[in-house]
């Protein structure tokens, strides 16, 4: 009985005297990088565009849209840094980015052959003023570099996953090609009202 | 256990059932955010029974016509409907809305009832007209505390998705019972049309 509770008390006493684990980075330096991670995926402004440029290049087949896995991210990273050096284009990028969701929806939508170039400009465009709408300006130095990777991960992430599911839908069932047609036609419904929304309402998301 | 003993049991369990699905909804929380607004978008064209039966019609009939009409109703009504619902944000009036979304359910109805054949362009003109109805509706009636973006993603993928109910309906077709019940189908719709339009009459 006393070794029992002697091995009780002991396992108490360990139990009590451990240190956190930190294995969670929220909480360090490395938070900025959680934040810039969230912060896209938690917006659907920028969430809808993003599946609307990966429905397109499922559509137009992997040989053409790979490369707009490293591009895309790479763009909206070096949006996300150039921004705060760049206030003055602020009103046009988000009319870029207003117009992203139309705009995406509709080519896919109509699903014509692109060349390979045209889409990876697209893609390097819309990363570009995407990231620059999700640049955070009240961080500096390494703090903002990581803010902005977290960004680009996010942006890798979602975009290859996506990419990847409407690729494989479309190769693989005689469905798919269609389904992915008129999803990229609800991107282009909801680019519309939110386009109308927000010209009625309060203006430009800037 | 007696035969007294199951039946009390059976009684309770029934009055438990009904008491359980009796209780009025207490919409304590009015619609507001991004989850209220993707709540109310999704809600809103599924809770009009004349804009579900109508849109479940759209993918019926093109499931009828086959290809290539059987994707063009479904990407054409979904770009329509949001020009529609940019009338309705911006206040514009379109005289007889109502009248033309139950107009819609009544004659989609008919069309997949009588199984008429269209040609591609005359199907996408028929449903992009009613879509503008359907989208002005939706466009007039969003909440004001609702997240615009996600009321809008919200009624465009239940618009979608009410499509891809009709469509899968239409896989039936391969059978001639199946045939016959999509017909059916067409004329139940129609029924809901008309008792709308002269229901508001």
């Amino acid at each position: 009985m006393c070794r029992l509770v002697a091995r009780s008390v002991a396992g108490g006493l360990a139990l009590g005297m451990c240190f956190p684990a930190s294995a969670h980075l929220v909480s360090t330096r490395f938070g900025e990088l959680y934040s810039g991670f969230l912060h896209p995926l938690t917006s659907m402004q920028h969430l809808v565009p993003w599946l609307g440029l990966a429905l397109l290049g499922g559509l137009l087949g992997a040989r053409v849209a790979k490369w707009v896995l490293a591009v895309f991210p790479v763009a909206v990273v070096a949006g996300a840094l150039a921004a705060p050096g760049l206030a003055a284009v602020e009103q046009p990028m988000a009319v870029i980015n207003l117009a992203s969701m139309m705009i995406l929806g509709l080519i896919a939508a109509i699903a014509p052959s692109l060349p390979r170039w045209s889409f990876l400009s697209l893609g390097a465009v819309l990363g570009f003023s995407h990231g620059f709408a999700n640049a955070n300006l009240g961080l500096a130095g390494y703090a903002q570099g990581l803010y902005a990777l977290g960004v680009g991960l996010a942006s890798y992430l979602l975009i290859t996953l996506a990419l990847a599911l409407c690729d494989l839908l479309v190769e693989r069932y005689r469905w798919g090609r269609t389904a992915a047609r008129a999803c990229g036609s609800w991107v282009l419904a909801i680019g519309l009202v939110f386009a109308g929304f927000t010209l009625i309402g309060d203006g430009l998301p800037l | 256990m007696t035969r007294i003993g199951q039946t009390a049991r059976a009684s309770r369990a029934a009055l438990l059932l009904f008491a359980a699905l009796w209780p009025a909804l207490s919409l304590a929380h009015s619609e507001t955010g991004v989850g209220g607004g993707l709540a109310a978008g999704l809600h809103h064209p599924v809770l009009g029974l004349d804009h579900l039966v109508a849109m479940v019609a759209v993918g019926l009939w093109g499931a009828q016509l086959g290809a290539p009409s059987i994707w063009l109703l479904p990407v054409v009504f979904p770009a329509v409907m949001a020009a529609g619902a940019l009338l309705g944000l911006l206040q514009m009036p379109l005289p007889g809305v109502e009248y033309g979304i139950a107009l819609s359910a009544c004659l989609l109805g008919l069309l997949v009832a009588m199984k008429l054949k269209a040609p591609v362009a005359l199907a996408g003109v028929i449903v992009g007209v009613f879509a503008i109805f359907h989208g002005h509706a939706h466009g007039t009636e969003v909440p004001e505390a609702a997240n615009p973006l996600a009321y809008g993603v919200g009624f465009v993928v239940a618009t979608g998705l009410l499509h891809l109910a009709g469509i899968l309906l239409g896989l039936l077709l391969k059978w001639p019972a199946g045939d016959w019940f999509v017909r059916a189908c067409g004329a139940a719709v129609a029924a809901v049309g008309a008792f709308f339009l002269f229901g508001s009459a």
